[in-house]
């Protein structure tokens, strides 16, 4: 390891330590590494701009920002519970199906994770806690755990961005997080009745059945969402970062004139908000890119690679080791920081112990967002404690047994490639 | 001087709430034309939906993002919009934080400020770089220089800024953070 990088590591470090934003510190510390090597320092400006610049896929980002935030503004979220409640409601921790189910559905349209706690998962809050029957440490909890799904069932920003540094293909990651996404619905759904059960939560009013067809009436064109952004998808029609456009657009029509909820002020207002979001989350992608290239210039992760190839690690324990890393830093790290800068360290790694590209991507992607909700750091946890003003502590108590239900679901997807792989190989992957 | 600056605040905003809109308007039509351009007789009919008008749309959407992420964070985005690790910031006194807050700035500042000349002297040489499209919308004179002309108003812009809250952490202290800030940026 040179002076340089050791200098450019104890800066962000201690930058990033001392509460400056993480894509700042980033830009300093690279900034930092490329004075002390006697390079120019003008090459940051020149790679960040450059990375932004040439990277078609990234525009996905942003659009998928706009059509979650036009959902949760309109009231497409509302309409989806309601559909949801008439159809699960009826069991034992009916409400606790409706939150998994409501956020599988949710998933097919939205791409990040925060959107869908602070939007969908904010209203069944208010309904679990106002049936009464559930505390609401455990309406919080279920809800942090189930908007984890979010980005796993496509369209998904986090995969966006480990197709952004793996180059595989966009299309193959997002079928690939299909079956992952509802074996984790399943576990979470499992963890509820067995938690409501146990703890004896009362039946709620069931909805008659005879309801069910005017919910569905009315939720019906918001369904219609994944399936429309799955066929324009591998149908053809448009690539994965048009389809986030579509997504757009199909939301605003439906807010805007068969919905009638979003008036022109409100839409001012959403573009506001998601630029600003946008922009933030395009600083910290710039910051990874330079920090990529500081990386790549001292060769990382191809010694890493010689490394551990020499090491001959199993490809399994390798994959569990890197993922109880991924675990540990999760606690600690943001999602996009993760994904950008640590990732590609190991994926030359992969290539060399012949891990497909596409179920480490996948997996890598599942553990990340396990690590929104692992306490201390978990943002989901921070995002429906300011929206729901329920104290951290009672949350964090109820968050364990459904946090264990998805380390158990991750760890099947380690053992188990052909859970991710099964769809995208059916569409026609090689891997 | 406050109205001046609530003013500047909602030219900001509505610039950034343009780019966005912009883009997913362009991103509509590049859709749109894509189809249209399997019916001969539409471009036929109407010359305006010629598919070859509509070469620029990629790159348009591109400087677009670019754009969108440094007009953004040189004025829009809040301290509190930043993926930021606060555990530490929110544990500690706030005499230290006022010394964190000065730390973070004075380096951010100094950076920017001293990356700005190299930078643009790398830049400069893209005067002579045109851009694969977008002569068809702006006109010949767009050189890829005016394109990533904005990252030099970012640093300036972010420089001045954490000038401004060092400033303030040494005159005045620290404000108690704001706990209720949601973060709001989706991942």
């Amino acid at each position: 390891m040179s002076v340089e990088f050791l200098v450019c590591i104890v800066t962000l470090f201690f930058l990033a330590g001392i509460g400056t934003p993480i894509a700042y510190a980033i830009l300093v510390a690279s900034i930092a590494y490329l004075f002390t090597a006697g390079q120019g320092i003008g090459i940051v400006g020149k790679v960040l701009m450059d990375g932004l610049y040439q990277s078609f896929i990234l525009l996905a980002v942003p659009l998928f920002i706009v059509a979650a935030n036009i959902m949760n503004a309109g009231t497409i979220s509302d309409r989806l519970l309601g559909f949801c409640v008439a159809l699960v409601g009826r069991f034992r921790g009916g409400l606790g199906h409706v939150n998994v189910v409501a956020s599988l559905i949710f998933s097919g349209m939205s791409g990040s994770a925060v959107a869908d706690a602070a939007g969908i998962g904010k209203i069944i809050i208010q309904m679990m806690t106002k049936s009464g029957h559930y505390t609401r440490g455990y309406a919080a909890a279920i809800t942090a755990a189930s908007a984890t799904i979010g980005p796993i069932i496509p369209p998904s920003i986090p995969m966006v961005l480990y197709a952004l540094v793996s180059n595989t293909s966009i299309g193959y990651l997002f079928l690939g997080g299909i079956v992952p996404g509802l074996l984790m619905g399943g576990v979470l759904m499992g963890m509820n009745s067995f938690l409501s059960h146990r703890r004896g939560f009362a039946l709620s009013e069931p909805v008659p059945l005879s309801e069910l067809p005017r919910r569905t009436a009315n939720a019906f064109p918001a369904l219609l969402m994944p399936a429309i952004l799955l066929y324009g998808i591998y149908g053809g029609v448009t690539t994965p970062t048009e389809a986030a456009a579509v997504a757009a657009f199909y939301a605003l029509m439906l807010a805007a004139f068969f919905y009638r909820a979003l008036s022109f002020r409100a839409l001012y207002g959403i573009l506001v908000e998601s630029a600003r979001s946008s922009a933030a989350v395009g600083l910290v992608i710039g910051g990874a890119l330079i920090l990529n290239y500081v990386v790549a210039s001292e060769n990382i992760p191809s010694m890493l690679a010689d490394r551990l190839v020499g090491l001959d690690v199993d490809p399994i324990v390798f994959l569990l080791s890197v993922n109880l890393l991924l675990l540990l830093l999760g606690c600690v790290l943001d999602a996009t920081t993760i994904i950008l800068v640590i990732i590609p360290l190991f994926l030359p790694t992969c290539r060399e112990l012949g891990i497909d590209l596409v179920h480490f991507g996948v997996v890598a992607v599942v553990n990340c967002m396990i690590g929104l909700i692992t306490p201390p750091y978990g943002i989901l946890l921070f995002v429906l404690n300011a929206v729901t003003r329920i104290p951290l502590a009672e949350i964090i108590r109820e968050i364990w047994p459904f946090l264990i239900a998805l380390l158990l679901a991750l760890l099947g997807l380690v053992l188990m490639p052909g859970l991710v792989l099964w769809l995208p190989r059916l569409f026609g992957y090689a891997g | 001087m406050i109205r001046l600056q609530s003013g500047l605040r909602h030219f900001a905003q509505a610039v950034a709430a343009a780019i966005m809109a912009l883009m997913f308007l362009t991103f509509m039509l590049q859709i749109v034309v894509r189809y249209s351009a399997r019916l001969a007789w539409l471009a036929d009919t109407f010359p305006i939906l010629d598919p070859t008008l509509y070469g620029w749309t990629l790159e348009f959407c591109l400087l677009l993002w670019v754009w969108l992420v440094f007009w953004g964070n040189a004025f829009v985005v809040r301290q509190r919009d930043h993926v930021t690790f606060d555990i530490l910031y929110h544990y500690v006194r706030p005499s230290v934080r006022r010394w964190f807050i000065i730390i973070s700035g004075v380096a951010i500042c100094a950076s920017l400020l001293l990356s700005i000349e190299p930078t643009w002297s790398k830049f400069y040489i893209l005067r002579l770089k045109s851009t694969a499209t977008l002569s068809a919308v702006f006109g010949d004179w767009i050189r890829m220089r005016d394109v990533y002309l904005v990252y030099i108003f970012f640093l300036i812009a972010v420089a001045l800024r954490y000038a401004w809250s060092v400033y303030r952490a040494v005159r005045f202290g620290v404000e108690e953070p704001d706990h209720d800030a949601l973060p709001d940026t989706p991942r």
